[in-house]
């Protein structure tokens, strides 16, 4: 049987999930307060969307421009943190309840006293 | 009755060709999809390419294609706020659900729901949720595809909504998530290309320069056009339009058959590039789609407008015509062709998709689950699942067919992804990740969020148009969006049922829930490689 109570209270996952969060929580109000500005902005203001920056090409169009640009950035930049950060320490998390498991102690509570199998 | 109008032979052939193609595949398929695993799952062995083309070959509907060129031919820029809304909706799903939907769950998005709730009614509750968003998706996708099969190949509208069901279920049945994975991204690959080739045919018409683009369309608009480089023709009331925006972000991440794929692939990080990959396809298709809707403005103007039909869903295989070298030449008739069978494939991809998740949801969650307890062997499941598919394709045949072509498609897709984003989506986000949720408030929260948005879709002014804008809606409601009521109403009532009642028994602990879709840590292995 896996300790999931032993696993979600180590320092490992722990610091995983401040750091996934640390990430996602602020990506995601970004993504949602850029995008619902840009609706209630082409619902409230269609003439402002309707503006010219040149000639057929208007304000409306380049700002949903950059709602494709904001996507495909955000997109990528989770993709790297992820390689580089988040999948490393969700590896140790797995490694060390599997030594837990096969009996190593390697849990070690916040207070710093080791856990005993 | 006449079964063939004006039959287009070219078209004719090029949908046998596609038909040909996705008949093979699911031949290759049947014997992948004989175990559980791999008839809802296709063994999780599809890579995170292959699984973000088949996330955009299971998105991409019909109203996606024809539907946005359509509208912004008919009303400029408000056809392409769809499209945004539609794209940034992948952000939601992938930041708030795509890993950890994989790491939690099996098979349907009921298994994420009801991890550590009381089974059965969890079950339930996330089966009632997929049936409601799969019976108007689905419904609206067989009517469009009648409809444009009528138009486009020239065969009867109910003997076109007759072959489409009955490919749509020759894949799913012997085929499972196999044959549906490997037709939606054979459908994906012919899109981009039927999209990007007459882009590059229109953008050629001036000089390649899309602000010239945008000028002509801008002046080939009559005095009584709909059309404008700015929003606010289609969708003029502004609240509306902020209440479908929040619809479209949220309800992607509410869609079964969307979640589904997810159990495809073998692990979190394909999970993750697979929506990085779909969200490239997808934003490239829906900038593609600004050109043909402008040129179609630029070039077929106001005289295109009769001939495009109800919402423009024309526009894009007239602009073929005309690119090819217009109507009647040889040229005109073959890119025509091409595009009428593009068309197709992408209405077949779509449908199984939505198929294959409502059996799931039947045979997984109703059948094995609830009805047999678990007591059923994994043969007896898929026997059920095909035969469930055979049944809902069979109802969702005969409704489109009885509804006929009066029904209105925009209207069933809105009222989809209402459904989804306030049922399906509050319900899985606060699953994974609000400790104290419980059964009661899964339940609270999915009936509220169906009832709520059904209620205000029956009583929109779009169903009881009243003259000019005077609203017919019996009790004076006036959003022809629910979102911006209904998603509050979802969330607010998981809330209520959650803290209001004194359940506190767990089948499994959040501890269990949260390590394993933080980490993968027990999730379910992909199937060795097999043949």
């Amino acid at each position: 049987m896996t300790d999931w109570e032993r696993i979600e209270r180590s320092d490992e996952f722990r610091e995983l999930v401040k750091r996934r969060r640390s990430f996602v929580v602020p990506a995601t109000i970004f993504f949602l307060v850029y995008y619902m500005a840009f609706i209630i902005v082409a619902g409230y203001a269609p003439d402002f969307m309707g503006e010219s920056v040149y000639q057929g090409l208007t304000v409306g169009y380049c700002y949903a421009l950059t709602q494709f640009v904001m996507v495909f950035v955000l997109g990528l930049w989770y993709l790297r943190k992820s390689d580089k950060e988040f999948d490393p320490l969700a590896d140790k998390v797995v490694e060390a309840a599997a030594e837990f498991e096969a009996g190593d102690v390697r849990f070690v509570r916040k207070d710093d006293t080791e856990v005993k199998a | 009755m006449l079964l063939f109008a004006e039959v287009n032979v070219e078209a004719l052939v090029m949908a046998a060709i596609i038909l040909a193609i996705t008949l093979g595949i699911t031949f290759w398929a049947s014997k992948k999809a004989s175990s559980a695993v791999g008839f809802y799952a296709a063994g999780r062995q599809i890579t995170g390419r292959q699984n973000g083309l088949a996330i955009s070959g299971d998105y991409l509907s019909a109203a996606s294609f024809l539907g946005i060129a359509g509208l912004i031919f008919l009303y400029g820029f408000d056809g392409f706020l769809y499209s945004i809304g539609f794209l940034v909706a992948f952000l939601t799903v992938m930041f708030l659900l795509a890993e950890r939907m994989r790491n939690a769950g099996k098979y349907t998005i009921a298994d994420v729901l009801s991890f550590r709730l009381n089974e059965t009614p969890a079950r339930a509750a996330a089966a009632l949720g997929t049936f409601a968003v799969v019976t108007f998706y689905l419904i609206a996708q067989m009517v469009g595809a009648g409809v444009l099969i009528e138009k486009l190949v020239g065969i009867n509208f109910s003997l076109a909504v007759l072959l489409t069901g009955a490919f749509m279920l020759c894949y799913v049945i012997f085929g499972g998530m196999v044959a549906t994975t490997w037709v939606q991204i054979v459908k994906a690959v012919l899109l981009m290309a039927g999209i990007l080739t007459m882009s590059i045919f229109v953008l050629g018409k001036v000089g390649f320069n899309p602000v010239e683009l945008f000028n002509r369309a801008n002046e080939n608009k009559g005095p009584e056009s709909t059309f404008s480089l700015a929003p606010g023709t289609y969708l003029p009331k502004p609240l509306d339009t902020v209440s479908l925006g929040l619809a479209l972000v949220l309800g992607t991440a509410g869609l079964p058959h969307i979640l589904m794929r997810f159990f495809t692939v073998p692990n979190a990080k394909a999970a993750r590039s697979s929506v990085v990959w779909a969200m490239f396809i997808i934003g490239f298709f829906y900038l593609l789609t600004t050109f043909i809707g402008f040129g179609a403005r630029a070039f077929l103007g106001e005289g295109g407008v009769e001939g495009a039909g109800t919402g423009g869903n024309l526009a894009a295989p007239n602009l073929a015509a005309f690119l090819g070298g217009g109507e009647g030449t040889f040229g005109g008739d073959l890119f025509l062709a091409f595009i009428a069978g593009v068309a197709f494939a992408t209405i077949l991809a779509v449908v199984a998709g939505l198929v294959l998740s409502a059996s799931a949801a039947f045979s997984h969650d109703i059948w094995s689950s609830i009805v047999r307890k678990g007591k059923d062997s994994e043969h007896e499941e898929v026997l059920v699942a095909r035969i469930a598919a055979f049944g809902i394709g069979v109802i969702a045949i005969i409704i489109a067919i009885i509804g006929g072509s009066g029904l209105n498609v925009s209207f069933m897709v809105g009222l989809a992804f209402a459904v989804a984003a306030s049922a399906n989506f509050p319900a899985l986000v606060l699953a994974l990740s609000w400790r104290r949720f419980n059964t009661t408030g899964a339940i609270t929260g999915v009936v509220t969020g169906v009832v709520s948005s059904i209620f205000l879709v029956i009583v929109s002014p779009k169903v009881w148009p009243g003259a000019d804008t005077v609203t017919g809606s019996p009790i004076g409601w006036t959003l022809n969006n629910p979102g911006i009521i209904s998603i509050p109403l979802g969330f607010l009532g998981c809330f209520l049922g959650t803290i209001l009642s004194k359940e506190r028994t767990e089948e499994r602990s959040f501890n269990e829930l949260f390590v394993r879709s933080e980490t993968g840590l027990g999730s379910e292995r992909a199937l060795e490689k097999v043949g």
